[in-house]
């Protein structure tokens, strides 16, 4: 059997897939700096493809099989661009991590740590207890609304409840309440929910139903001292609706680590919204990195090459997407 | 009776409870210990503080001391009369715990620099769409704990289900449970100590656990590991610590209790005589991890309960010890 790791993310991955591979497979790596004839050649003999995303124009993959997506996040794959016959996978490991980002954020922003920390290193004790300074909150006892209850959202809700959270999920679809979990509203009626929340956790895909989903309505239906984190997609909340409500503070504050514009090759340092979040003090803003840890890379490269030795092995593999 | 609510601490909690108080309990409150007459002490029954010196007017006619912090080491026993007790005051586990946690995952997700750098800069280089290089997570560390009293229990009880696994270190024997894995007696610490990649100090200060983190045992934890302090300062031995960060015996620290505070003179002091201000691989925060709402509502209910107790001559909690 033929891998190919295509492009320049995937290639990034070789050391934490293939090594994993129980498999008798032959492995190969082009990227975009690879000359056209070679890109055309790997292509043409590859059974397994390993990569993020399948683009019209990709020269021909006549024995492809499985195209095997290395993330978990299926908007780069144009499914009418693929030959017949192909199934594709995505990959799992990222949850654990997000969740742990998630919590952070919410610690962070209760404990007030960057204000507090920065005040220290400049030389004031003006947060001490001992100087009976100004109180900070606790997220024990505070009320946190995860919206989407997929892994991601699951694993957050055990870690919050873990933390004495009283823990509330917004789902498309509505089954028992997972773990953790005190009650679960259907998406259509997320209006119930975010008035209770102190916190609220966006840990949802980009999807028809999701686009916008945030918006300035929604904005005011929060607490004015509610804390929102998204670690989705940018697109699930309203750009302009978002920095109107920190601004004027309609919400109290938000972490932010998925965004409206990322950086290309002439703008590597793009910044991440037309508006000036980071004059903003009420907001964390990280670079789409929550996911980004050792352990990720670890775990979902197990799980991509465990799939991949299931296709080989003929059994049906795990976290099929789409099927051409 | 008497209650004389003594320093600024003790004046927000007398405030916060004085309706929880018997009737009858008459209170002076004086926020500022350089205004304490001979008259108001020496008619005290009860003295709520978290600091009493020799240079003090007496207090003769004290017959309990309830301290509004955990810590007890402000209040000078020797200054009091024999045979007092002296209680202290909790209420701060969660608070405390919540901050063990955070500083593990912000040391561990690289947060401060990853923050900073995306507002200043924009610097997308930690992210994915750089294929940048991961950071930590907590998730399979191993943590171990010093003192699995009330604070380490709750850190313990926070940790585990984060998938860290979880080890202890404490004077007296403890039962598993709580997620801890293993309990080594504190004389056995040097066997714990390599096999963490967090060391969360958790333990009270006292004769045997000063200076209990010395320049060997900091060279006996992994060169990656990561030591938070929310217990008091003299547990680590300051200029070994500050060599050890400085020189990268170990990862980082994250550090809420030092060997230096502030005095009227000195409000600005820095909390070390080292510049660990200036080293990047440092947590530190001026004393407050404990410091919430949550800690104040439960500490002033544990007090007013106490001081209510003794009124009525009930047995006493939370006592430390008896001048």
């Amino acid at each position: 059997m033929n891998v190919l790791f295509l492009g320049g993310f995937a290639a990034s991955q070789v050391e934490w897939i293939a090594p994993a591979i129980a498999s008798e497979v032959e492995t190969g790596v082009v990227t975009d700096s690879d000359d056209g004839e070679r890109i055309v050649a790997a292509l043409g003999e590859a059974d397994i493809i390993v990569s993020e995303a399948w683009r019209a124009g990709t020269p021909p993959a006549p024995r492809l099989k499985l195209l095997q997506l290395p993330v978990a996040g299926t908007d780069a794959v144009h499914t009418a661009a693929l030959p017949p016959g192909v199934t594709v996978c995505n990959a799992y490991g990222h949850e654990m991590a997000m969740a742990e980002y998630a919590i952070m954020a919410m610690l962070v922003w209760c404990h007030r740590y960057v204000d507090i920390a920065a005040g220290f290193r400049g030389g004031s004790w003006r947060d001490s207890g001992v100087m009976n300074g100004p109180l900070h909150r606790e997220l024990g006892g505070l009320t946190v609304g995860i919206v989407g209850l997929g892994q991601v959202g699951r694993e957050t809700a055990i870690r919050a409840a873990a933390l004495g959270c009283h823990v509330l999920g917004a789902n498309r679809t509505i089954g028992e309440p997972p773990a953790g979990v005190a009650q679960l509203f259907p998406l259509a009626e997320l209006d119930r929910m975010l008035p209770l929340c102190d916190v609220v956790a966006l840990c949802v895909g980009l999807a028809p139903e999701t686009r916008g989903l945030m918006d300035a309505r929604r904005f005011g239906l929060m607490k004015r001292d509610a804390l929102l984190i998204n670690v989705g997609r940018g697109a699930v909340t309203d750009e302009d609706a978002l920095f109107a409500a920190l601004h004027d503070g309609v919400i109290g504050g938000a972490a932010l680590d998925t965004w409206w514009r990322y950086p290309t090759v002439e703008e590597p340092d793009i910044r991440p919204s037309r508006h000036p979040f980071h004059e903003l003090p009420n907001v964390i803003m990280t670079p789409h990195c929550s996911a980004w840890t050792e352990g990720m890379a670890r775990r979902r490269g197990a799980d991509a090459a465990a799939n991949i030795d299931r296709f080989i092995r003929g059994d049906t593999p795990m976290h099929i997407v789409a099927r051409t | 009776m008497k209650a004389l609510f003594l320093g600024n601490v003790a004046a927000d909690t007398a405030n916060g409870i004085r309706a929880e108080l018997i009737p009858e309990l008459q209170v002076d409150i004086i926020a500022d210990p350089k205004e304490l007459s001979p008259e108001i002490a020496g008619d005290a029954d009860i003295l709520v503080t978290n600091i009493w010196r020799g240079d003090y007017p007496p207090g003769p006619r004290i017959r309990l001391v309830q301290s509004v912090a955990t810590g007890i080491e402000w209040i000078e026993q020797a200054a009091l009369q024999r045979g007092v007790p002296v209680c202290n005051a909790y209420g701060h586990e969660t608070a405390i715990a919540e901050y063990v946690v955070m500083v593990m995952l912000v040391w561990s997700h690289r947060f401060r620099e990853i923050e900073s750098d995306f507002r200043l800069h924009s610097s997308w280089r930690p992210s994915w769409v750089h294929s940048g290089a991961p950071h930590g997570e907590i998730r399979g560390s191993t943590l171990g704990i010093i003192g699995l009293g009330r604070v380490g229990q709750e850190v313990a009880r926070r940790a585990a289900p984060f998938g860290c696994r979880v080890l202890a270190a404490n004077r007296s024997p403890r039962p598993l449970g709580d997620g801890v894995e293993r309990v080594y007696p504190l004389a056995a610490l040097d066997e714990m100590l390599p096999l963490c990649d967090t060391v969360a100090i958790c333990t009270a200060f006292g004769p045997e656990t000063e200076r209990l983190i010395d320049a060997r045992r900091l060279s006996l934890m992994k060169r990656s590991a990561f030591l938070v302090n929310i217990a008091r300062g003299a547990i680590i031995d300051e200029d070994a610590l500050y060599v050890a960060l400085r020189d990268g015996t170990i990862g980082g620290a994250a550090i809420d209790v030092w060997w230096q505070y502030p005095n009227a003179a000195e409000p600005e002091r820095r909390p070390s005589r080292h510049a660990f201000h200036e080293l990047p691989n440092i947590i530190m925060t001026p004393h407050c991890s404990g410091w919430t709402g949550g800690m104040v509502r439960r500490r002033w209910d544990e007090v007013a309960g106490n001081i209510n107790r003794f009124v009525r001559g009930e047995t006493l909690i939370n006592v430390v010890t008896t001048t």
